[in-house]
This record gives structure tokens, sequence and C-alpha cells, in this order.
């Protein structure tokens, strides 16, 4: 390329995409989200100089505090839960840009003194009017906050809206957000994230379907007999007694984390990697997600048991539950993908609480060998290709096949070929909200989700919660501390099938 | 990240290809706590390094900065041509854990002495990793028609040197660029001027019309940001060079450019982003053969 405009000193260099200068507003700025995983990201973007030029940040919450004390918080936050050691300087970088507004969100002096902080920032910072809202708050809250900020929508520069999960609580409430949010905003300015996305190991599954021409002939009915994902946690509710309660593991958990999961391992290869090319075959696989009968899911909820030798509470038994409660914890259920690829293959799901340890991967299982001749010699019994991938922890991929163990005769047995992320690239991963972070400031929304994928994943989460009124399992039904009910393993057992060992 | 363990290693004096393969495998095996899963070999690639013994610690201390970032198979290869025939090996495993399990890189350390010493690439083949990429950080100036170099740079994809270690510049370039077409080539004094070119490319279109530049920074530096510009601008650009350990600061047309953001790189990182990069760098390429016209 040449022309005047064309600086022919920047080809060839690895210029990293920086983002437009900006100002980042964390709606809900007093909660955990914000400290834990928030600031830490934007700290180590600010290490990386990967945060735009120009940046302010404004924290607004309820919770009264003044600039300083909000900076001293986070820097603590920082220190605490960053990847990166704690530098000053470049703490210093980012606190001189960050500010506090105490702030009821219905409250339109707030948002008056919100604007009025982003219009001396634009001044101060050079940010040109560009702003980034992330909603760290109740969906029951988006709404509202939506409406002030469009009102109060400056004459220039871009916005964009970072929308935290619970997106919706059914898909009428899902419905009802997109469409108030799409009566101010286009499609193309709202970031609906789900930090499964973010993550390394699951664009990885994109690397490795795609990147790789030996799997994708084999990534089929033909090939496959079965695919498992597990999302399992060991921990309990943690105190958020409020929030589950209302959404159980199956607002959770299944209608975001584990539906990507699966769009992921189902869907087509997308023509390129843009953001409508990835998102359209995502929902394809939505749409052709077939939805289980009552007898295809089981609901289970956590008793008392032993977590890593430590004895915990029962669901029931946790703060601020209902002692009632029919919340649920734990869900496994088959479902089917009815398209041309997949059409019969069942893939079989589980997430849960208090479950025996944190664990996400997604288990590809291969058919038989048509006709092992060395069915008598293996040791113990000749098992199936499976191809794991660990979404986390230890972040990889392993293949089980069958090996001769060495000696007389012919015995063989499964092993492991492993590719440990950390082993093959020892820099240290990203948190996905890093990526996420930065990718809503550059305008690209490949690894958020679009309003119909939503839409499409509550359809099938309110066809399964239908059931669910008819009937009142008796609660608790697994310990903590196991990998869930019973009935969980009779799922797989009906189809001869079982959930993988661990 | 996690500490490096240097679990195991092993010396031998006159040894055979055959018996650093065996002493190699015996020391993996015992690496593994007893009844645990083995530990994994990382294959990402083959590391070579050549140092000749007065770069041998410069590069055995760049080597231990980076093991855990490229936890591979490294040869060091200490050239010793003046002493009697043979092969000396010290063998290390440096493992890393991972979870309950550890990644295992080798670092293979040869001293070839005697006319083994003209004959690396027979000493390297057999211990390359199959189908992986094969790195060559040469130390030194390279005698540029010898042997060694030549058997070495038939066999490696990517032959990194670094052009501020050379005395004879900028007439260097002119061999260097002889290479280009046989072997990809990277040059650590390049990647150093990396923070400095993008600070100027910045400066676009102002810096578009420069007519000449002072350098303070290695003579290498100065000659590669100056082959630079002129095959970037197209016309050409007076150097002159007021020699430093590191790259302080450049002049263009006598006015200071501002200092770029950031920190510089240490050793281990400008290696490490060489070993991460693979194809050829044709505007390394043109800054070379602009350097030395």
């Amino acid at each position: 390329m040449t022309g005047p405009e064309h600086n022919p000193l920047a080809d060839g260099l690895n210029l990293r995409r920086r983002p437009d200068g900006c100002n980042l507003v964390i709606f809900g700025a007093s909660g955990d989200l914000t400290s834990k995983k928030l600031m830490p990201a934007l700290y180590s973007l600010a290490v990386r100089q990967l945060l735009p030029e120009h940046f302010g940040i404004v924290g607004a919450a309820r919770t009264e505090e003044s600039d300083d004390q909000f900076r001293e918080r986070m820097k603590r936050a920082v220190q605490e839960h960053s990847r990166d050691e704690f530098d000053q300087e470049v703490w210093d970088g980012l606190a001189g840009g960050m500010h506090y507004i105490t702030l009821d969100f219905a409250d339109e002096k707030g948002e008056d003194e919100l604007r009025d902080t982003l219009t001396k920032l634009d001044e101060e910072r050079g940010t040109g009017g560009n702003r980034v809202y992330y909603f760290a708050v109740p969906p029951s809250a988006i709404g509202t906050i939506v409406d002030e900020i469009a009102e109060r929508r400056a004459a220039e520069g871009w916005i964009r809206l970072i929308i935290e999960k619970p997106f919706g609580h059914d898909l009428q409430s899902a419905r009802d957000l997109n469409t108030r949010l799409q009566e101010h905003f286009a499609e193309n300015e709202v970031f609906r994230i789900d930090h499964y996305l973010g993550k390394e190991t699951v664009q990885n599954m994109l690397a490795l379907r795609f990147a790789n021409g030996i799997f994708e002939p084999i990534w089929n009915r033909q090939f496959i007999d079965h695919v498992q994902i597990t999302v399992a946690e060991s921990i309990g509710i943690e105190g958020r007694a409020g929030y589950y309660e209302q959404a159980g593991a199956i607002r959770d958990i299944f209608q975001n984390h584990l539906l990507q999961l699966v769009a992921i391992t189902a869907m087509e290869p997308p023509i390129d990697f843009t953001a409508d090319s990835v998102r359209n075959e995502k929902v394809k696989v939505l749409k052709a997600m077939h939805t289980p009968g009552p007898k295809h899911v089981i609901r289970g909820q956590y008793g008392a048991g032993f977590v890593e030798g430590e004895a915990v509470r029962g669901y029931r038994e946790e703060d601020a539950v209902a002692p009632g409660s029919m919340t649920e914890t734990f869900v496994a259920a088959k479902l089917y993908v009815d398209n041309w690829r997949w059409a019969d293959t069942p893939f079989y799901v589980r997430m849960g609480k208090r479950l025996a340890r944190r664990e996400t991967t997604i288990a590809v299982q291969f058919k038989r060998a048509p006709h092992p001749p060395f069915e008598d010699a293996a040791a113990e019994g000749l098992r199936p290709n499976v191809l794991l991938i660990h979404v986390q922890p230890n972040e990889g991929v392993s293949l089980a096949i069958g090996a001769k163990v060495p000696g007389q005769g012919m015995t063989i047995r499964t092993v492991h070929m492993d590719f440990l992320y950390g082993g093959a690239f020892r820099e240290g991963l990203p948190e996905a909200y890093e990526r996420l972070i930065l990718d809503a400031m550059l305008g690209d929304a490949t690894l958020f989700t679009r309003s119909d994928e939503t839409e499409e994943q509550w359809a099938l989460v309110d066809a399964i919660v239908s059931f669910w009124q008819r009937d009142r399992p008796s609660f608790p039904n697994y310990a903590s501390g196991t990998w869930g009910p019973a009935t969980s393993d009779e799922l797989l057992h009906r189809d001869g099938r079982s959930w993988r060992r661990h | 990240m996690a500490t490096s363990l240097i679990e195991n290693d092993w010396t031998g004096e006159d040894v055979s290809i055959a018996q650093i393969e065996r002493e190699l495998a015996r020391l993996r095996s015992e690496s593994a706590k007893e009844g645990a899963q083995p530990n994994l070999r990382t294959s990402v690639m083959t590391h070579i390094a050549w140092a000749p013994p007065e770069w041998q610690s410069a590069a055995e201390e760049t080597l231990a900065g980076m093991a855990e970032r490229h936890p591979s198979r490294t040869l060091l290869l200490v050239p010793r041509p003046d002493d009697p025939d043979g092969l000396d090996a010290l063998l290390s495993l440096r493992c890393f854990p991972i979870g309950d399990r550890a990644v295992c890189g080798e670092v293979i350390e040869l001293a070839l002495r005697g006319n083994r010493a003209f004959a690396p690439a027979s000493i390297v083949l057999p211990l390359l990793i199959s189908d992986l990429p094969v790195f060559c950080r040469w130390r030194g100036e390279p005698r540029w028609d010898s042997t060694e170099f030549e058997q070495l740079t038939g066999i490696v994809d990517r032959l990194i040197v670094d052009s501020t270690e050379w005395p004879d510049l900028p007439a260097a370039y002119a061999q260097l660029a002889e290479l280009f077409s046989k072997v990809v080539v990277s040059d650590i004094a390049w990647e150093r001027t990396e923070r400095w070119r993008s600070l100027l490319a910045s400066l676009w279109p102002a810096v578009g019309g420069v007519q000449a530049i002072r350098v303070q920074g290695t003579r290498a530096q100065g000659h590669l940001l100056a082959g630079w510009l002129r095959s970037r601008l197209g016309h050409d650009v007076e150097l002159e060079i007021e020699e430093r350990e590191v790259l302080e600061g450049i002049d263009l047309d006598g006015q200071a450019a501002p200092f770029p953001p950031g920190r510089p790189p240490n050793a281990s990182d400008v290696l490490s982003a060489q070993l991460d990069r693979f194809s050829r760098d044709p505007f390394y390429e043109a800054a070379a053969r602009a350097a030395a016209a």
C-alpha cells in the first residue's frame, strides 16, 4: 500500500491494536466482581500497555465512598488478586484517572453528576466522549440505567455496554431487556459477557477443531459416540443465597456457560473469525437443540458432606436459604443437536456445586474400533478413544489411546497423550476478563453473546423448567463432595454408557 | 511462574551420541516420582546455541532466564578446536511443576573438541527432535565462510544473531544478507530497536522527510535504524553514532525524539520473542541491506 496517508514506518511493526481513548464506567463498583476480576484485569492490561493512552475509570455504586477511598480499595484488590506483581508506577498511571460516584441507579441527580464527571474527564484526559459502561449489577437494575445513559448520551464518541450475566431470568425477561436495549442502542453497541468465552482453552477449542486437519473429518455422528461436558464446582453458594435461590444451577451455569461449551463443540466451521460469522454458527446449534423430555433432565441439591476432607453444610442449611428450598444446585441432561452432523449423538452435560472437585471438561468419546483383535488381551477392557479438553484447571488437551504394555504377549492399556497449555506455552494465561474488556473497547463482539443467542438459550431453559413445575423431587439428593445424585448416573446407564471416571 | 527445579544432571567425557540419548532417557525416567505418571517432555522446538568459550557464560545466563518459557531441548555447543579430538557432555533436565506433574526441558551442553568443532551438523542432527522447528542462536560474529557455520545454517530453520556482538559493522550486514534466501534470520539488535521504531512510526508524517539521525546506542542499533529509515522512506538518511551500551536516544535532524514508553526488555525476553517467530522479516532484511550499502 502506498500513498500519502500510508505510514511506511508502521509496516512490519508488531503494533498491537490499542483502543481509542475512552472512559470506563463500572456500575456496581462496590461489588466482588469489580475487586476480584475487573480491576485486576484492568491493571494487567495496563502492565502490558494495552489500555488506551487516554483512559479514565469511574466507579459507581450505592455505597458511600470518596475517590481516595475507592482508589485505596482498588489498590488492595489489585495487590491481592492480580496475576502480575504490583508496580507502583503502573498503578499510579491507572489510579490517576480513577473516580468514584455514589449513585442510586434511578437517581437523576447522581446520573447528572456521573455525566458531568465524564465530560470533565473528556476534557482532562482527551477521551473524546467515548464510553464503555460495565453493568456489574442485577438484571432488574439494567433497564433503568440504560434509559439514564441514553438520555445523557454525549454528542460525540462511541458507546459500548458490557452486560454481565444473568441476562434476564427467562425468555420473556430476556426479550424485554433486549427490546429495552434496542430502543436506545444498536446491537453492535451491546456486549453481553459470558466470561467462559474469554478463557484461552475455550478459544483453543476453536483452534483445535478448525486449525487441525485431523479432527474435523471425524467430528460427527459417524465417528463420535457421544460428548460429555462437565462444569463442576467444589464450592457452595459462598453467601450468594439471594441470587442463587432465584437462579439455581440452570440459570447460573446451564443457560450461559454450559450452552456456550455445547455450541462451540457442535458448531459448523465459521467462514471467518468475525463476530457475526462465529455467532451465526453458534445460534444454528442452539436452534437445532432438541428440548429434552423430563426423563432426560436430572435435578439435584446438595446435602451435608465432606469437601476436601472438610465437613460442609447442606444447601438448605446455608445462610439465607429457605429451609425447604427447592432450588437445584445440580443439573444433568441429555441433549441432542438435530442436524446432519450430530443426529442421534447425545451430549451429556452436568453442572453443579459442592461436587467432588472443581473441573470443567469437554470429553469427546469416539466409537470403538470396529473389530479389535486384542479383546482377550486387554488388561482392563479396551476403552474407546476419548479426546479430553480441560477448560480448567490444568488447561490442556489429552487423547486417550490404547497402547501395548511392554513385554511378552499382547496386553493393551489405555494411556493418555497430554498437551498441557502450561507445558508448551509458559507465558501466564491471561484472565478471561482481560481479553473481554479489551475486545469490547476495540468493538470486537466475537466473544460476546448476541441477542438471538441469549433468547435461544432461554427458550431451552424455559422448556426444561416448565417440566419442573409439576413435580417435587426429594431434596437434598446428593451429599456434598460427590459427583451428584444417583439418578445422574442412571441417565447414562440407561443408554449403556457412564460418566467419565475421574 | 513456578520455580525451576533442576532435578538431575550427568556429565561425561569422550561420549557418544548413543550414550547421550541413553543418559537423557534415564534422567527423564528418574525425574518422575515413584508410582506417579512420567513427567512430560515439552516438544515445541530444538534450540541450538553456538557459543565459543568466550561467550559460554553469557549464553548460559540467557538460557537460564528463558528455560521456563521455552522448555524445549537445548543444545549448547561450545567449540574447542585447539583441544584434542573428542566430545564432552553435560546433560541436565530442568523440570517445572504443573499441577501434580512436571514439564521437563533438556539442556545438552557439548564441548566439541578438535575436529569435532568443524563437523557440528553430524553431532546435532541425531539429537534434533523430529518434525519440530530448529532455532540456532549464534554467539559472536560468525566466520562467514567456515564449514561449521555453513553446516549449521544448512540444518536450522532460523538463525538468531546479535549484530551488537560483531566488530565488523556495517560491512558484516552484507555477508549476512547473502544468507537471507537460505535461512530465516533474526537479529537481537534489531529486536532491541522495536520500541524506538514504533515511536518513530508514531511521528509519521512529520518523520517522513528526515535527512539525518544521531543515535545514542550501540553501533548495530545505529546502522540498523538508519538502514530501516532509508529502506522505508526511499531516500538517504545520514547517520551519526554516539556509542552507548544501550539505546538511549535518537535525534532527528538535530531534534531529540521523545523517549518511548515502557521498559526495555531483558536478554531472555528478547531471545524468547525471537523463538516465537517463524517467518522471514522482509523489513529487517531490507534494513540490513540498506545498512551495508
